[in-house]
């Protein structure tokens, strides 16, 4: 039977998925959850310029991974999607580079200098995220464009010029002002 | 609280993981002792998760998910992530799971340690230490360097830097740091590229650098 490839749900449904995974080990979860993911990670994984092969043997590796890790999904800290993303990029990194850098970014460290913040100061998961949509919505086309292709896709500066056909110095440029919006917009987030 | 912190296009190049390895252990580094940037990385793994939401999804092959429900073994239960070490304290010989080698005197007042990262190919990381009120050598970079504070500060055009600050300099930037008064600063530093100093004491650094 072909994957079907299901279109939106919601934010809490999905982490709701990946909570049914931790508790229950619950295969009908994790089965909605590969059906709205793999073919998504399979998506990015192309558009990252992983052949379509190894895409598709990446995307159904990140999806055990789910399986594995879902008790460390906490809908408190993170999006589902937010979170899927990561394992999705730790596997594009740990395929094209074959360093350590994964774990730094998985990285969960003691914070020994800074006083922690109260629980109550710290904005929930669900909170950021309907503060990255409107950020999101405020970059211009352009904008966006260049985020989707250096942060998402994780292409080159030059790969990007070459696709939009803009000299380098305008992707750059183009990048940082995107960026420099996305953290004016999200900079007070902690 | 960290008042100076990697440019945005770092961050951004961190949470894409297409920063090198060298520079994202300092970014790690530094994210361990900031708050805000710890919220911007977040809020760009949002970006990611929105971003995987809308992208069009390529069908995997027939009978994929089946043959991944076959695959699925039985969990233990309780695989929280362990619990995460100090980043670093001044008689651990160990930085976020990098090796660091010994301390080496360079000349009076400054000393240097190697940080073991094996795929640091066209970057070099290291931990430099010194003395309170030393001068370092003034020189221009040719290619990026980024650096955060562990202890002490140091000085220069762009303000000053204490602990957990992070230096994101352009290959541009000449900067002649000073230390701060009073306390040793131990720093880790990522270099890419070719350094030129401009004074004696630079050269002596270099061979440790391998420049
Ligand atoms: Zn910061």
């Amino acid at each position: 039977m072909p994957t079907v490839v299901k279109g939106a749900k919601s934010s809490a449904d999905l982490a709701a998925l990946i909570e049914a995974v931790a508790a229950d080990q619950d295969r009908a979860a994790f089965a909605a959850l590969f059906d709205y993911f793999a073919p998504r990670i399979k998506g990015f994984l192309i558009r990252g310029n992983t052949p379509p092969a190894a895409a598709e043997e990446l995307a159904q590796e990140a999806m055990l991974t789910v399986w594995r890790k879902a008790a460390q999904f906490d809908r408190n800290r993170a999006g589902a999607s937010a979170w899927i993303f990561t394992i999705a990029r730790n596997l594009r990194i740990d395929v094209a580079r074959r360093d350590q850098r994964a774990r730094l970014l998985d990285l969960e460290v003691e914070d020994d200098l800074e006083q922690p913040a109260p629980p109550d100061a710290l904005l929930l998961a669900v909170e950021r995220e309907s503060r990255v949509q409107a950020a999101l919505q405020a970059l211009s086309d352009d904008q966006m464009r260049v985020v989707r292709l250096s942060f998402f896709e994780g292409k080159p500066h030059a790969d990007i010029a070459n696709e939009l056909e803009l000299p380098l110095g305008t992707v750059k440029s183009r990048i940082r002002l995107a960026m420099n919006r996305m953290r004016e917009l999200l900079g007070d987030l902690t | 609280m960290s008042r100076h912190h990697p440019k945005d296009t770092t961050l951004a190049d961190f949470a894409a993981g297409t920063l090198d390895e060298g520079r994202s252990l300092v970014i790690a580094t530094h994210l361990a002792l900031c708050g805000q940037c710890r919220g911007f990385v977040a809020a760009l793994e949002d970006v990611g998760g929105a971003m995987l939401e809308q992208i069009a999804p390529v069908a995997l092959s027939d009978g994929a998910s089946a043959r991944v429900l076959d695959r699925l073994a039985p969990r233990s239960l309780a695989p929280k992530a362990p619990t995460a070490p100090k980043i670093w304290a001044a008689d651990r010989d160990e930085l976020l799971g990098y090796r660091l080698g010994p301390w080496r005197w360079v000349s009076p007042g400054l000393h240097y340690r190697a940080v073991d990262v094996p795929a640091a190919k066209d970057s070099r990381v290291f931990m430099l230490k010194a003395a309170p009120g030393l001068k370092l050598p003034s020189h221009l970079h040719t290619g990026t360097e980024l650096t955060c504070v562990l202890a002490g500060a140091f000085i220069h055009e762009g303000g000053r830097y204490g602990a957990g600050d992070c230096d994101d300099a352009d290959h541009d930037d000449a900067h002649s740091p000073v230390i701060d008064a009073g306390e040793e600063c131990v720093c880790l530093v990522a270099m890419q590229g070719q350094i030129k100093f401009t004074s004696i004491l630079g050269r002596m650094i270099q061979p440790f650098i391998r420049l």
